[in-house]
């Protein structure tokens, strides 16, 4: 057994008995492990308010190897990231990440998904209020990227011809191949066809250091869309995507059915 | 599986309780009269037939619709929304609120796949537009992450109504469930609500 001490982001948790919780836990040094963080639930714990939902700080986990379950020593919280849940839109991208993290990120040590997941946490709560589906996108395709699914956008996925940015036809991209097709590779259906401004900013969105596209409502669905179908192709087999579900279909706008006559409650 | 073991089994599964303490209840009864062991198990029969979730603001009852929400003595304009009819009986308990409330039946969750669709909320509407006369909703989730999404939801949601919505204090615990806050401190967050705006 040894002692750990990470940074990490609370993925998950649940009652364990009736004074301690399981958290599920993204960490920088170990990857995403499952701890048991004894007497959280009782009053006055010395884990306090940190193991909530999507919190950063820094876990001391006494590891032991070939162990699903392991203990949490403590956990000194650094950001609470409380800013998230003032809109359900961030929140909703912030849950998709971390639905990401948990089906996807391995239990082995992999610093550059905890760095691309929280940097892309940090984005979501800073983005401004026009740009928040554009900082979700791209922080699931960059997530993606460092979890080893990055899509071939420069060329295409089949014979490596290289694909003109400045081009006006539409480019066909291929969600089970993982990228675009170059016109002689791709010459119908059934690839989606994305415009070529659509490609352009899905370049964008897949480069951290090139400036946030600016997405209008309809567009910013399409590249829901296209990201949330990657996911669930690549993905899609490791259980259902409640979180991909909910941020793609924008559940918390679209009005609940009006039933005016009070049902029932049960 | 002897009678006893059954027994022990099933006391075992609630919460709070583990196999030695099950154990300990188990030999306790019977060592009680008959009767007593009777009473026990017509009270569970009982609890199971009798209660069911009050039609009008969704918390547990025996009588349909609820003593809160037909005592004339309470105030029909301030609404209280809550996650679970547990947290009623514990605001209940704090004996400070004097209006009436809305179970949601659970809140906002998308990794366990829980969208606005599967709460209570477009009777929580209704209940506000129907002219029920509510002049306030006091949002009174939990303050953990997903009961303050749950928080500002409704605000969005209640928006276009005009009601005035307000949050209960956070002098709760963050990430503590009402569920297990002591009366003074649910007193203190009801009084010292506040009202939420967009800029929350
Ligand atoms: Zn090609
Ligand atoms: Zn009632």
């Amino acid at each position: 057994m040894a002692l750990v001490t990470t940074s990490a982001v609370v993925l998950q948790t649940y009652r364990y008995s009736e004074t301690s919780k399981v958290v599920r836990l993204a960490t920088r040094e170990l990857g995403v492990q499952s701890a048991i963080a004894k007497g959280a639930l009782r009053p006055k714990s010395r884990f306090g308010a940190g193991l909530e939902l999507l919190s950063e700080g820094s876990a001391q986990l006494y590891f032991r190897e070939a162990r699903e379950l392991h203990t949490l020593g403590a956990f000194d919280l650094a950001n609470l990231r409380r800013d998230l849940a003032a809109d359900v839109g961030r929140f909703a991208g912030a849950t998709v990440l971390a639905e990401i993290m948990l089906k996807m990120a391995p239990p082995a040590p992999l610093p550059a998904a905890y760095d691309a997941f929280t940097a892309a946490l940090d984005a979501l709560a800073g983005a401004s209020p026009d740009a928040i589906d554009a900082a979700g996108v791209r922080g699931i395709w960059l997530l993606l990227g460092v979890l080893g699914f990055e899509p071939s956008l420069g060329t295409c996925v089949r014979d490596g011809t290289a694909i003109d940015p400045d081009g006006t036809d539409p480019v066909s991209f291929s969600v089970a191949e993982g990228g675009v097709a170059c016109p002689s590779c791709a010459p119908a259906p059934p690839l989606a066809r994305l415009p070529r401004q659509a490609y352009r900013d899905l370049l964008a969105l897949n480069d951290a250091a090139a400036g946030l596209p600016r997405l209008d409502a309809p567009h910013a669905a399409a590249h829901r869309r296209l990201v949330a179908r990657f996911v669930r192709h690549h993905f899609g087999e490791a259980g259902p995507l409640s979180a991909l579900d909910f941020w793609e279909r924008r559940a918390w706008v679209s009005p609940p059915p009006s039933t005016p006559v009070p049902s029932a409650a049960s | 599986m002897s009678a006893i073991d059954d027994l022990v089994t099933e006391l075992a599964q609630l919460p709070g309780i583990g196999r030695k303490t099950a154990q300990r209840l188990t030999f306790y009864l019977l060592k009680q009269p008959a009767e007593t062991a009777g009473r026990l198990a017509e009270a569970i029969r009982q609890v199971r037939e009798r209660v069911t979730s009050c039609s009008a603001c969704g918390t547990l009852t025996d009588v349909d619709p609820c003593a809160i929400c037909t005592d004339p003595r309470r105030d029909a304009a301030l609404l209280c929304v809550v996650e679970e009819a547990s947290d009623v009986a514990a605001i209940e308990r704090a004996g400070r609120f004097r209006g009436r409330y809305h179970v949601l039946g659970g809140r906002l969750s998308p990794l366990e796949g829980v969208g606005p669709e599967a709460l209570h909320v477009d009777h929580l509407l209704a209940r506000v537009a129907n002219g029920d006369g509510v002049r306030e909703v006091i949002i009174a989730t939990n303050p953990s992450m997903e009961g303050e999404v749950t928080a500002t939801y409704l605000q969005q949601t209640l928006k276009p109504t005009g009601v005035r919505v307000t949050r209960i204090a956070r002098g709760l615990p963050v990430g503590g469930d009402l569920e297990y806050a002591d009366g003074v401190t649910i007193a203190q967050a009801l009084l010292a609500r506040r009202d939420m705006s967009e800029a929350d």
